[in-house]
């Protein structure tokens, strides 16, 4: 035991296993062995969760030793590929493991990057929200080094995860995730937003204090998650309905309150409200500059919405003697004598028919509810109350409505976006204290700080890179097999991002079958999938389908942990160190997803606490290795010096710790140049610690303003708008972008194309699904549940759903691995807590436990996660049900921004048998 | 006089659970052996439904039956209000399991690992043969508490010698100090809040304070 | 390998209880009769043979119970720790009563005296009560822990005793006679009162649902068959109708076989545990608190059963 213990030491660390991190934490290492997961108290005071980290990183010490790892590098020996196929993987040595892919990849250099259809021959898929880049070293430099790669095949990450959020959000307040001000906020209407389950450490902690000091949440959701249980008020809103009920509560605040309740200088000064419309739903603008006209109430006249002096007019219709209107593909149009309404009144007209009562209808709330919610909301933000924050006085407006994932992607996704974002401006809430925060970008640079990413662009607005889509620069033939540039316009094209946040599902659907009015160059597979951290067969739609469609790829290697459901396809798999075996230096603090945003920033490193099992290597060896052999060593390292995989370039004002280019680095050598790197930058030359010092002390950070958690004094130190409410420019885009469609003869995307409005109006969003299975032949009666989904504290995605513990503490709460179905519901279908039960969509069926509650509508059902394994070892014995495995892949169920939601139609009944 | 207690914050539990894995780490207990583990509560009917997360271990009560009825004195009420179990004077017989009012205790017959057969390495390092065949249940972390009166720490405040489910609740929802001490944390939350004990008619007096609203 | 999946749902309502198995329940079920046999053989005024068949059997019972136990505890070869606590403990008493019952019982068997045997009749009581208190020491287990449970393991223990007795002697001597087999009626109908006012006490004071429903389930068949018919037999034989040995006989048995149909309903299907309660479900920010949870009770007041 322990007494006996020749070397007991905690080594400091991070977990980043979710996208909710990173959080700190303790190895505790006896004898060379890692026994306990442990808070790093030594962070409590810069990490907003104490220095804890939640249960997932308490299965580290069993991921660790898992006997179920692989350990040795692999090959495949079955050259048949199939889910029924045993890849009968054999051991090999490294040098031979490492020169089956690198001779691949070799010859594809030969033979171009580019394929004859455009696309490149190497695809890579890195999955759950972006958390790889926090385990995969430096092989994001490798990545750099070798030019063209398609990151079009989507895991769930993407368009599964919080897609319009991430599109939308990032367009209008460099929110790629936004989250409320928790330790500021007094009344949360959180749509679907499960943030004490996925929020991480310090979001709930957050949450908590906010509940003890009496903040009240309102949570809207088809069932009572444990955020719901911890909330003030569930509101058991009907799936799909949610912009509706978003938009009945702006009619409450602009139709019932009016503009006098509502934030006036936000509205005027921040955003384009005060824009004047002409009829034809553009914007009227000076016949000189073209910048957009208000009404200046001072001269009674129309004006550039930036002449100095002026006091625009929110609201209200003027008469603009002379102005422009520029349309789609630069058309401009003169008026004389125009009626000009402002964007404001535009909405305020818009929005007169959503009243409480007709979302009653929709939603299956109660209008009195929903009335009473927005009442609530308005009175909360305190218009009119300060703070001070730092030495500089600033709004508080303490409410925020937040939109969890399942809101967020697939249609209703950018109704309900923008809908809570016009709810948080407002009440000028939108980036100020106690409101709505964007929390890191992702498709705008700097990716470390939001606020260098805002410039001035056209009309008053920050600048936008969207993807081209004017007749000259529309990208007619795709350059990815997911059409990021092509079909959306806002995902723009910085990097792996962008692409990766294209509509992936089509990569997967195209490869099968097109449309008929198909009239781009055909898409081909990738001649080499790497797959890193990903597993697509079980976390994307229709996963059965989707294995068989991975099984054509000609070659697939796999930076692998065990066998799964998608490198069960694998040529190769290389056994990679995991979290407790190797070494890498992050970003912390600062923005990051989620709630993380902190009091301070910096740096901090995970290390080999342990030796790495059996064969496994850390992945910036494997990389070293890869760009070695294929002949890319220099320009490696000159992207490791650039900065590409560490924190900050390795050469700076005053520092130069660069590697050779020359030489192969050992990893050892790569972190202690970037730990030395990274403490020089952010003391600004005052520090400089190496590889050694942090193996001690863990992590480095400098304090940081809380003014850097709010973009809105940098919006106003640059006189820039939120465009918000109207969207002209959403407008123009769907515009160009259909005329480019249409002239290239093809209209299946049309329908995705009206979701380009300047005002979103609600559709049958619900119906859609309904229709889709009715197309496919199937009788909507005999599909009359709703399945959802919902994520598991225990869980991260299914990436640790072979350690065990996870499973073990996972069932002390309701539903895991099972169907939760409303109690009543299941009374009335004789099916009894514990049944098996087939779930059952126009696609297939999959099977679980019946588990029922109260807390759940009658008419749906839910599915905790995604499971479902068949390859994956333990994970396999789980007899978990998914919905992913019966949810359709749909041209008709994707967005305009090219995502999906994780629901379907499905029936229920009890197996005969019960287990 | 001191006595131990552990408050929970109802309010801010979330359930998520991490206390219990936290529990089986620091402890090492074998696969389906929770000492500590946060149960998940549903109350009324759809639309009107609550639901609650109830973190349960060891109460270490202050007039514990479990005590009463061990026939070998391997369970006791400690002086500072930890109850103990020797596993060297235990002999399985499971009168304590049977008398304790809150689930709180097991007995594991033969060894068990999470992946089959064979202990993993972590495993095998803390393998305890003297756990096997006896009683078992929270300690309230003894070790950390003993540890406590040798460097002068004060359990509770300095997470060393602070029970490892405190040290790691994310939501901060446990505390865990001498009530006796009514400068403690512990004493002073309860002081503006209120509380309950489970089963405090059974007249057990457990030493864990459950808080569900201010005072 | 299949992985377990448990029911949230059930955890925080009383469970069966796992750890005590038909071995332990054969102790409460051997011992208990041992003990009120050897009270009654050394009341009854046997002959010596009819002593030693009588002493021989109780002490029998009672040894293979506790061998039963044995096979259980986890550490077996520690057994003797069991005398540590004999301040609090019933289960330290009961060892120690027993190593008395079996020194008396011993002596009795081998003089067939009637004092050993006198000791040895009152010791086996002895044991027979600390059962019943090891029983109703379990704060764990309501079902147990009702006091009422204590005169009903009693009084079952002796009618089970006097069952065995009414055997013994219709087999080995001239059968039982008048005082015996009107003591037998009434033992049964002590236990059926007992009986009866125990579950009224369960249900008054609550208990877990399925502890109620277990016991609620046996009344009628105990009723019948360990109550309402070996009385009846015994009073045919009373009133003289032909083959009284065998009614006897059978009625003993019966008297028998009830009891230890009712302790292992008792120790094991209706021995559920308190289960885990929530006096009130917290405060969430703002709002209402919510209303109590007591997962598979009833009676809690202001409380649904989950
Ligand atoms: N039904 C349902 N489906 C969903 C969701 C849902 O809530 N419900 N959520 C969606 C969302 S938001 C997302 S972001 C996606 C995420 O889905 P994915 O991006 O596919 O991610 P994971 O399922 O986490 O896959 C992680 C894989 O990495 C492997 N792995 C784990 N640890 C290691 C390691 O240390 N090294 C290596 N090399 N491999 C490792 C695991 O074996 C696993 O196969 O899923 C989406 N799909
Ligand atoms: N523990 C844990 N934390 C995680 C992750 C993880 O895997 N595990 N993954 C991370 C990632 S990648 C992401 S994207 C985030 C996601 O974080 P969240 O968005 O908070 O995650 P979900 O639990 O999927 O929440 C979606 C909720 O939407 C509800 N819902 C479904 N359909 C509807 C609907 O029509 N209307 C409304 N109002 N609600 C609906 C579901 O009930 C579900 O609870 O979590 C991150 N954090
Ligand atoms: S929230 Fe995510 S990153 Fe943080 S500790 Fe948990 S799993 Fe790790
Ligand atoms: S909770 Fe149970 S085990 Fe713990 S002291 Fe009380 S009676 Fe004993
Ligand atoms: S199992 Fe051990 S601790 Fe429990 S009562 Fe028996 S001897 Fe005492
Ligand atoms: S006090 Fe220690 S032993 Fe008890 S539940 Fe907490 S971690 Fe486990
Ligand atoms: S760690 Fe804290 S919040 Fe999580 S279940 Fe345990 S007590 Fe509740
Ligand atoms: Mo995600």
């Amino acid at each position: 035991m322990e007494a006996q213990a020749k070397s007991v030491k905690r080594v400091p660390t991070y977990c980043y296993n979710c996208v909710s991190g990173p959080d700190l934490m303790n190895i505790k290492v006896v004898d060379g062995i890692a026994t306990e997961v442990e808070p790093n108290f030594a962070a409590a005071d810069v990490h907003p969760a104490k220095g804890r980290v939640c249960v997932k990183a308490y299965g580290l010490v069993q991921k660790t030793y898992n006997p179920n790892r692989i350990q040795t590098p692999m090959k495949r020996t079955n050259p048949k590929k199939g889910r029924n196929e045993d890849p009968g993987f054999v051991p090999i040595s490294w040098d031979e493991a490492l020169d089956i892919v690198a001779g691949k990849l070799k010859a594809v250099r030969a033979k171009g990057l580019l394929d004859e259809a455009g696309l490149p021959r190497v695809a890579v898929s890195l999955g759950h929200g972006g958390t790889p880049s926090n385990y995969m070293g430096t092989f994001p430099a490798f990545l750099a080094a070798w030019g063209e790669v398609d990151f079009s095949f989507g895991s769930g990450q993407g368009v599964k995860c919080v897609h319009s959020e991430h599109l939308y959000g990032e367009f209008w307040h460099r929110g790629f995730t936004v989250a409320a001000d928790t330790p500021n906020c007094r009344y949360n209407i959180a749509v679907g937003a499960n943030v004490d389950v996925t929020g991480g450490p310090c979001a709930v902690i957050r949450h908590a204090d906010a509940r003890v000091r009496g903040y009240k949440r309102v949570q809207v959701e088809p069932h009572l998650t444990a955020t719901g249980a911890c909330s003030a008020e569930w509101v058991p809103i009907r799936p799909k309905t949610d912009p509706a009920f978003l938009f009945a509560l702006i009619h409450v605040l602009v139709r019932e309150n009016g503009l006098e309740k509502l934030d006036i200088p936000f509205l005027r000064d921040r955003t384009a409200s005060p824009y004047l419309v002409a009829p034809d739903g553009l914007y009227l603008r000076d016949p000189q500059n073209g910048k957009p006209l208000v009404w200046d109430e001072t001269t009674a006249s129309a004006v550039p919405h930036d002449t100095p002096g002026a006091r625009p007019a929110v609201a209200g219709a003027y008469r603009v003697a002379h102005a422009v209107v520029v349309d789609a593909d630069k058309e401009r149009r003169e008026y004389a004598d125009v009626e000009g309404k402002t964007a404001y009144e535009m909405l305020a007209r818009h929005i007169d028919k959503y009243t409480p009562e007709w979302a009653e209808s929709i939603c299956d709330v109660k209008a009195e509810t929903i009335r009473r919610i927005a009442n609530e909301y308005l009175a909360a933000a305190g218009i009119g109350e300060t703070i001070e924050i730092d030495g500089k006085t600033l709004p508080l407006r303490p409410v925020a409505v937040t939109l969890g994932k399942s809101v967020n992607n697939g249609w209703g996704a950018y109704e309900c976006c923008w809908a809570r974002t016009v709810l948080a401006a407002l009440v000028g809430a939108l980036e100020n204290p106690g409101g709505l925060v964007g929390t890191t970008v992702r498709l705008n640079k700097s990716r470390d700080n939001r606020h260098l990413s805002v410039k001035p662009g056209d009309d008053g607005f920050m600048v936008q890179y969207f993807n081209p889509t004017t007749k000259e620069e529309w990208q007619a033939a795709p350059s990815t097999r997911n059409l990021h540039q092509t079909l959306v316009p806002i995902v723009g094209h910085n990097g792996a991002w962008s692409q990766a946040l294209g509509p992936t599902q089509l990569a997967w659907m195209f490869q099968g079958e097109r449309p008929d009015d198909w009239t781009m160059p055909m898409p081909t597979l990738p001649e080499v999938w790497l797959v890193y951290r990903s597993n697509p067969s079980i976390s994307f739609w229709d996963t059965r389908h989707l294995a068989e469609i991975a099984a054509k790829f000609p070659f697939m290697a796999c930076v692998a942990y065990t066998v799964d459901e998608t490198n069960y396809m694998a040529d190769v798999l290389l056994p990679e160190a995991t979290d407790l075996e190797s070494t890498q230096m992050i970003r912390m603090g600062g923005t990051k997803y989620m709630e993380q945003f902190w009091d301070h920033r910096g740096v901090v490193l995970r290390q080999k606490a342990v030796e790495p099992q059996g064969e496994a290597r850390d992945f910036t060896w494997i990389t070293t290795e890869l760009a070695k052999r294929t002949g890319l060593l220099e320009p490696y390292v000159n992207a490791i010096n650039k900065g590409v995989s560490g924190v900050s370039p390795l050469k700076g004002e005053g520092y130069d710790f660069s590697l050779d280019t020359a030489v192969e680095p050992a990893p050892e050598k790569i972190w202690d140049a970037v730990c030395r790197a990274a403490t020089v930058t952010l003391s600004e030359g005052r520090e400089e610690h190496d590889l050694e010092w942090f193996r001690e002390h863990g992590f480095y950070t400098v304090p940081m303003s809380r003014l850097d958690w709010y973009l809105t004094p940098t919006m106003e130190k640059h006189g820039l708008r939120y465009e918000l409410p109207y969207q002209e420019r959403l407008l123009l885009a769907g515009r160009e972008l259909g005329r480019r469609l249409h002239e290239s003869k093809m209209n299946w995307w049309d329908e995705q194309l009206s979701e380009y409005t300047a005002l979103p109006e609600w559709h049958d969003v619900p119906g859609r699904w309904i229709r889709n299975l009715e197309k496919s032949g199937a009788r909507a009666e005999d599909f009359p549940f709703w399945l959802l989904t919902t994520k598991s504290m225990q869980y991260h995605a299914g990436g640790n759903a072979a350690i065990e513990v996870m499973h073990e503490v996972a069932q002390n709460l309701r539903g895991h691995a099972g169907v939760i179905i409303n109690a009543k519901t299941a009374a009335s279908l004789g099916i009894a807590e514990g049944d098996r039960v087939e779930v059952r969509s126009h696609i297939g069926a999959t099977y679980g436990k019946a588990a029922l509650a109260q807390g759940v509508r009658p008419d749906t059902l839910v599915i905790i996660g995604q499971f479902d394994h068949w390859a994956t070892p333990f994970a396999k014995t789980m007899e978990a049900p998914s919905l992913n495995s019966i949810a359709p892949m749909s041209l008709d169920l994707t967005d305009a921004t090219g995502s999906g939601a994780d629901i379907v139609r499905v029936s229920v009944r009890r197996m005969e048998a019960s287990a | 006089m001191t006595r131990y207690v552990m408050t929970i914050d109802l309010r801010r539990c979330v359930g998520c659970q991490t206390c219990t894995a936290a529990c089986k780490g620091a402890n090492a207990t074998p696969p389906g052996i929770q000492w500590r583990r946060v149960l998940d509560i549903e109350s009324g009917e759809f639309p009107d439904v609550k639901r609650s997360f109830l973190p349960v271990a060891c109460m270490h009560c202050a007039n514990p039956p479990c005590e009463e009825v061990c026939p070998t004195q391997a369970t006791t009420r400690r002086a500072d209000g930890l109850v103990a179990i020797d596993y060297d004077l235990c002999i399985g017989c499971a009168n304590c399991v049977m008398a304790c009012p809150y689930d709180a205790r097991s007995i594991v017959h033969e060894p068990r690992y999470a992946y089959n057969d064979t202990a993993m390495a972590s495993e095998a390092k803390r393998f305890d043969p003297d756990r096997i065949g006896v009683s078992m249940k929270c300690t309230f972390c003894k070790d950390r508490i003993d540890h406590a009166a040798v460097s002068g720490q004060i359990p509770g405040v300095d997470h060393e010698v602070t029970p490892a489910c405190v040290n790691s609740c994310i939501s901060g929802a446990m505390g865990f100090g001498d009530i006796e001490d009514p400068e403690s944390g512990v004493s002073r939350l309860l002081a503006e809040t209120q509380h309950f004990r489970m089963h405090e008619e059974l007249g057990t007096e457990p030493g864990v304070y459950y808080i569900w609203d201010k005072s | 390998m299949k992985i377990s999946a448990l029911r949230a749902a059930e955890l925080a309502a009383p469970k069966q209880q796992r750890n005590w198995d038909w071995r332990a329940a054969a102790n409460f079920i051997c011992g208990g009769a041992g003990g009120g046999l050897l009270f009654w053989a050394a009341f009854a005024g046997l002959d010596p043979v009819a002593l030693r068949v009588a002493v021989l059997l109780g002490l029998a019972l009672i040894a293979g119970g506790l061998t039963c136990v044995w096979f259980e505890i986890g550490r077996p070869w520690r057994a003797l720790n069991v005398y540590r606590h004999i301040a609090t403990s019933w289960m330290t008493r009961e060892a120690v009563v027993a190593l008395l019952v079996f020194a008396a019982g011993g002596l009795a068997l081998l003089t067939a005296n009637a004092l050993p045997a006198l000791f040895a009749g009152v010791l086996g009581l002895g044991f027979l009560y600390s059962q019943a208190r090891i029983l109703a020491a379990n704060k764990g287990i309501p079902a147990w822990r009702n006091r009422r449970s204590i005169p009903l393991m009693v009084a079952t223990g002796l009618a089970e005793g006097a069952g065995f007795l009414a055997c013994v002697l219709s087999l080995t001597s001239a059968g039982a006679g008048l005082p015996m087999l009107v003591g037998l009626i009434v033992l049964i109908g002590a236990r059926a009162l007992f009986w009866h006012r125990y579950l009224g006490a369960l249900v008054a004071d609550g208990a877990p649902d399925a502890t109620l429903k277990v016991l609620g389930g046996i009344a009628a068949r105990l009723a019948v068959f360990g109550h309402i018919l070996p009385a009846l037999f015994v009073m045919a034989a009373v009133a003289g109708m032909p083959g009284r040995g065998g009614l006897v006989f059978v009625a003993g048995i019966m008297a028998v076989a009830g009891g230890w149909f009712l302790k292992f309903t008792l120790v094991r299907r209706a021995a559920y545990t308190q289960g885990l309660a929530l006096q009130h479900m917290p405060m969430r920010g703002q709002g209402a608190a919510g209303a109590a949870a007591k997962p598979g009770w009833k009676a809690m007041p202001g409380a649904k059963a989950g």
